[in-house]
């Protein structure tokens, strides 16, 4: 508990939670400005409803869930810089010096980042409460509040975001370099997603269909099908989504717990 | 806290092989507590590689050290126990030095008024609420001996502590570690400042090229190693010398006309002179010192590997 604590002032300390919060407001406002124009379109008061998907639950779910892409890759990024940091500034001497077992620094590190994540998502989700409804008044569709397929969206959105924190510290150790990592990460994340679904779409086309149900192994496409439900080819239950995000973490987290043992630290 | 007289750190058979080199060969020491301990050894010895090992941060490839029986990663509560100040102690380049200790204080589980305690003991609080960054190199060594004290650890490790630090730093360096050993504490101290080693350990581990060279009280290294000289001036120095042979001591006139006189005591010449009815207008005896003795001792062995 006292290594969680350290973790979260290390984290509170430093310049990066408010650098991490300046940018993540503008980008969530985007979002939603974003999902504003993507579903007016579709609105019953609009006319025709194009896609089946943009169900009212549907598009409040969505809406409710503004800025979960850039904020698990902040969430992702925070996780991972907790880990580098250590060896960026040189302060895994002093850490280590205070808590040698390894393995409980890995731990708590994992807490505090997935602590981190809640807190992000506390954020937004209290965002969108406040300016959602507007829109979706807007919409004529109110508020949608009472149904609870929105809930469990929310719900599921902090899953996804305490789910990336601990991938992220996870991937923090396997990356020991700072910008490697956070280079990495991102880059991963925004565009290799897109080329790895590009990948699947046409090794699906032209290889064989079953392929395509490994799609849901890609991480992003894992926390979406986790969250909303997609519509990847056979659809898997949404609970796949979770095992294998959580898997994830776990991998890389027992992987990275295992190096973090047995290196040098000098 | 054990005994007086008990080893409290041991470092039997340690050995670290690095891809091409041994870093740290066979070396086994022990250093007692209520005495301030140099680590000697010229670049490149292992000095840095063996106090990482003691402190768990490196993984030795034979060999064990130990607090009183302990491995550090066994200890308890080891920021209570043990502090260190190595090297490359370091803090996140953006955090404020005073926040650098809460989050020590926060991991090991001290109270946070250990903070200001130990700013003030390492006159560090008027820049306590500066970034870690903007420090000198004193002022970073003063917050790591800060860091290590956190815990008012009754062992203290230090790798080079006097790097960076002004004369006056140093001298106040000195005395703290001497004011710690003397409450019963062990310091082990590495250092290839001998001058100021001389002054402030009372044993001495000396090693050369990952081998243990000598250890032992500083006198003892002193005595045992290159014999202690007197240099005497004389308007008749052939009469000396005729007086010194009789005693079978080395005399060997030096560049300024004085003569340097070894394997006897300064009493013992002072006495030659008077029997012999020598005019002297001075009689100096020179203490060995501990650089020359280190020199003596690793030369050869002390080429970085
Ligand atoms: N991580 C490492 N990998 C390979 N070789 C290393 C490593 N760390 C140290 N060495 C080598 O081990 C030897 C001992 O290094 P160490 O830093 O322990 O010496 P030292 O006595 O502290 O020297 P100095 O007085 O210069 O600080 C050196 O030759 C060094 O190059
Ligand atoms: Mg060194």
């Amino acid at each position: 508990m006292n290594l969680v604590r350290a973790e979260l002032l290390k984290i509170r300390t430093t310049s990066l939670w408010w650098i991490f919060g300046i940018v993540l407001l503008p980008l969530w406002a985007l979002s939603l400005a974003f999902n504003w124009f993507q579903y007016r379109g579709s609105s019953p008061a609009g006319g025709d409803i194009v896609d089946d998907a943009a169900t009212p639950v549907a598009v409040a779910s969505d809406l409710y869930t503004t800025g979960q892409f850039f904020g698990i890759l902040m969430v992702l990024l925070i996780g991972a810089i907790l880990m580098t940091n250590e060896f960026f500034h040189l302060t895994a001497t002093s850490t280590f010096l205070t808590s040698p077992r390894r393995g409980q620094v890995i731990l708590a590190k994992y807490a505090a980042a997935a602590i981190a994540g809640a807190v992000v998502w506390v954020v937004l989700t209290a965002l969108n409460l406040i300016l959602v409804p507007l829109l979706l008044d807007a919409m004529e569709l109110g508020s949608q509040l009472d149904e609870t397929a929105v809930w469990r969206a929310i719900a599921l959105n902090l899953l996804a975001f305490l789910l990336w924190a601990v991938l992220g510290v996870g991937c923090g150790v396997l990356l020991r370099s700072q910008m490697a990592a956070a280079l990495t990460l991102s880059l991963l994340y925004v565009i290799g997603t897109q080329a790895i679904t590009l990948v699947f779409f046409l090794l699906t086309q032209n290889v064989a269909e079953w392929i395509g149900n490994l799609q849901v192994l890609v991480p992003v496409t894992a926390s979406q099908l986790m969250i909303s439900g997609t519509d990847l080819p056979g659809s898997p239950p949404q609970w796949v989504g979770a095992v294998v995000l959580i898997g994830y973490a776990v991998v890389t987290g027992l992987v990275g717990t295992l190096i973090t043992k047995s290196r040098d630290i000098s | 806290m054990s005994g007086a007289d008990s080893a409290e750190i041991v470092v039997e058979r340690l050995t670290k092989q690095y891809r091409q080199l041994k870093a740290v060969d066979d070396l086994s020491f022990s250093v007692r507590s209520g005495r301030v301990t140099g680590f000697l050894g010229p670049n490149g010895a292992g000095k840095t590689t063996t106090l990482r090992m003691l402190l768990g941060l490196v993984a030795p490839t034979a060999g064990t050290a130990t607090f009183g029986g302990r491995r550090y990663v066994d200890l308890t509560d080891p920021v209570r126990q043990v502090g260190a100040v190595l090297e490359a102690s370091s803090a996140h380049r953006g955090r404020t030095g005073r926040n650098h200790l809460r989050v020590v204080c926060a991991a090991a589980g001290l109270p946070q008024s250990r903070v200001d305690e130990v700013l003030k003991l390492v006159g560090l609080e008027p820049a306590a609420t500066r970034k870690f960054k903007g420090y000198s190199l004193g002022m970073r060594q003063r917050l790591g001996i800060a860091t290590a004290m956190l815990g008012d650890p009754r062992v203290l490790i230090l790798d080079e502590p006097a790097n960076g630090l002004d004369p006056e730093g140093i001298r106040w360096m000195r005395d703290l570690l001497k004011g710690l050993a003397a409450e019963g504490r062990t310091v082990l101290v590495s250092s290839h400042l001998l001058g100021e080693m001389q002054l402030l350990a009372d044993d001495v581990v000396i090693v050369a090229a990952g081998r243990l060279i000598q250890q032992g009280p500083v006198e003892a290294v002193l005595g045992g190693a290159g014999t202690a000289r007197v240099r005497v001036r004389t308007p008749q120095p052939a009469e000396l010398t005729a007086a010194l042979a009789a005693l079978n001591a080395g005399v060997q006139p030096e560049s300024d006309g004085s003569l340097m006189v070894t394997g006897v005591e300064p009493a013992q010449v002072g006495n030659a002179a008077f029997r012999a009815g020598v005019e002297l207008h001075e009689l100096t005896g020179e203490r060995a010192d501990l650089e020359k003795v280190f020199l003596e001792l690793t030369a050869g062995k002390a080429d970085i590997r």
